[in-house]
């Protein structure tokens, strides 16, 4: 039993054009027990950034209560939102500081740059970044995840198949998992705005 | 046990001897002063032989109307080195049905070995090639045979059956299995697995399912195995695909990447 499996999480986070997308599933379980199906797991921090939040489902929640806490600091004391690229920074050095007893979660980030250029990155646990063009996937079954994402991604997705694409994906990768599903959330973000979306998937 | 007296207070180090606690019980190892790994590389420890090694790749079959398509990568691996770039996973068992294997190469090849000195008994004794649900049901008691000592050997069986239709069968390592509409198994399974049940299932799709033909599906699976190629180090180098028809078998070969 590994602790990054006790609860159980997907997510992907995939760039289209001038627009991102973030999904995750949304069950909380403890091992096998599924104890709620609408668990948020993808957190918004600020208009154009959004952050998700994979594995110990604590930790999920102590992490986004320090990453809110953190953001306000810096608007009260900078007069200005946040970037993406500032965020991913921030997020890897809270990690690192607990390198020898870390948090147990492995985030993704999707945001744009305040032109409307996608940003996404993906982190371990102890906060190795990775800054990829195309999509970052994590949580319990990134094989599956990474299966679906390298076969659907097409570069420049108008945000409407972005869409389609990062929830065939999710849905897909989560109905081979046991650990993860009970439905899905999906975030597609452009400079206009958010649209957010529940989907309908297999309920087990 | 002896336990010295604390020595006073010169090194890092303490005087009594390092207690290692391991699997076969606890040990006091003496050790030199000052000495900074504390037994731990004097222990000592179970070593065992295991029988097992896995040689990688990935292989697949889906299932048609008329057809069965099984597809295999052409690389053999140990560790993290390449043994070769062009051995075979796919065997024809008859005219009409090929098994893919990835595992223990060895255990493979012997379980390949006996499945053809049993199709030939069979062939011989009731003048007839053996059916592919026949071939199916022989595979898995092959495979439970050695239940207590596994052949190391993850299986997708696919081909025409007595009506026409393709067949695709997924076994276990020890002989569990059942028809499926179509199969993956190996490193890369856990990359190809939901796509295929979202293309070729139609699963979570909303827009109206239809038959695959069979050059369709060997396109989604060329994409298919450059996604494996990709994303998992023991698949690569080239694609195997065995098109099993009514009339034969066909055979294509497609590159994958090297590195």
């Amino acid at each position: 039993m590994s602790i990054m499996q006790y609860n159980g999480a997907a997510m992907i986070a995939m760039a289209g054009k001038n627009c991102v997308g973030i999904a995750a599933d949304r069950r909380l379980g403890i091992q096998y027990q599924t104890v709620a199906m609408d668990f948020q797991k993808v957190f918004q921090m600020t208009p154009t950034l959004y952050v998700g939040l994979a594995g110990l489902a604590t930790d999920v929640q102590t992490l986004k209560n320090l990453l809110e806490f953190r953001i306000s600091l810096y608007e009260l004391r900078e007069e200005r939102t946040m970037s993406p690229q500032v965020f991913l920074h921030l997020l890897s050095a809270l990690l690192y500081e607990k390198r020898f007893g870390p948090y147990f979660c492995e985030p993704i980030v999707a945001g744009l740059t305040p032109e409307g250029k996608p940003v996404l990155g993906g982190m371990d646990l102890i906060g190795a970044t990775v800054i990829t063009d195309d999509f970052v996937v994590s949580g319990n079954c990134t094989e599956n995840l990474h299966g679906m994402c390298e076969t659907l991604y097409k570069p420049d997705m108008e945000p409407d198949a972005l869409f389609e694409t990062i929830s065939q994906a999710l849905l897909a990768s989560v109905d081979r998992d046991a650990l993860t599903g009970w439905g899905g959330v999906v975030h597609i973000i452009t400079t206009e705005g958010v649209t957010t979306k529940e989907l309908k998937g297999r309920m087990d | 046990m002896m336990h010295s007296a604390p020595a006073p207070f010169r090194s890092a180090a303490p005087a009594q001897p390092a207690l290692i606690h391991n699997s076969e019980g606890n040990v006091h190892l003496r050790q030199e002063q000052g000495s900074i790994d504390h037994g731990v590389t004097e222990a000592p420890y179970e070593r065992r032989f295991s029988p097992y090694d896995f040689n990688g790749g990935t292989t697949v079959a889906v299932s048609g109307a008329d057809y069965a398509i099984v597809a295999a990568d052409t690389r053999l691996s140990s560790g993290y080195e390449i043994l070769s770039r062009n051995v075979s996973k796919l065997h024809p068992l008859t005219e009409h049905c090929v098994l893919g294997s990835a595992g223990c190469k060895t255990d493979v090849d012997q379980l390949r070995s006996v499945l053809d000195i049993k199709m030939n008994v069979y062939s011989h004794d009731h003048r007839k090639p053996m059916a592919t649900p026949s071939a199916a049901q022989m595979l898995s008691n092959t495979l439970y045979y050695k239940r207590f000592f596994p052949y190391y050997s993850f299986n997708v069986l696919g081909g025409i059956d007595a009506q026409g239709k393709g067949a695709v069968y997924s076994y276990d390592a020890i002989g569990s299995y059942e028809r499926t509409p179509y199969s993956a198994s190996g490193s890369g399974q856990s990359y190809l697995i939901p796509l295929l049940d979202n293309v070729v299932g139609h699963k979570n799709r909303m827009d109206e399912k239809r038959e695959l033909g069979a050059e369709e599906v060997v396109e989604i699976l060329k994409d298919a195995f450059v996604t494996a190629g990709e994303r998992d180090i023991y698949t690569g180098d080239s694609l195997e695909i065995m098109i099993i028809k009514k009339d034969g078998i066909q055979k294509q070969t497609f590159a994958l990447k090297a590195d």
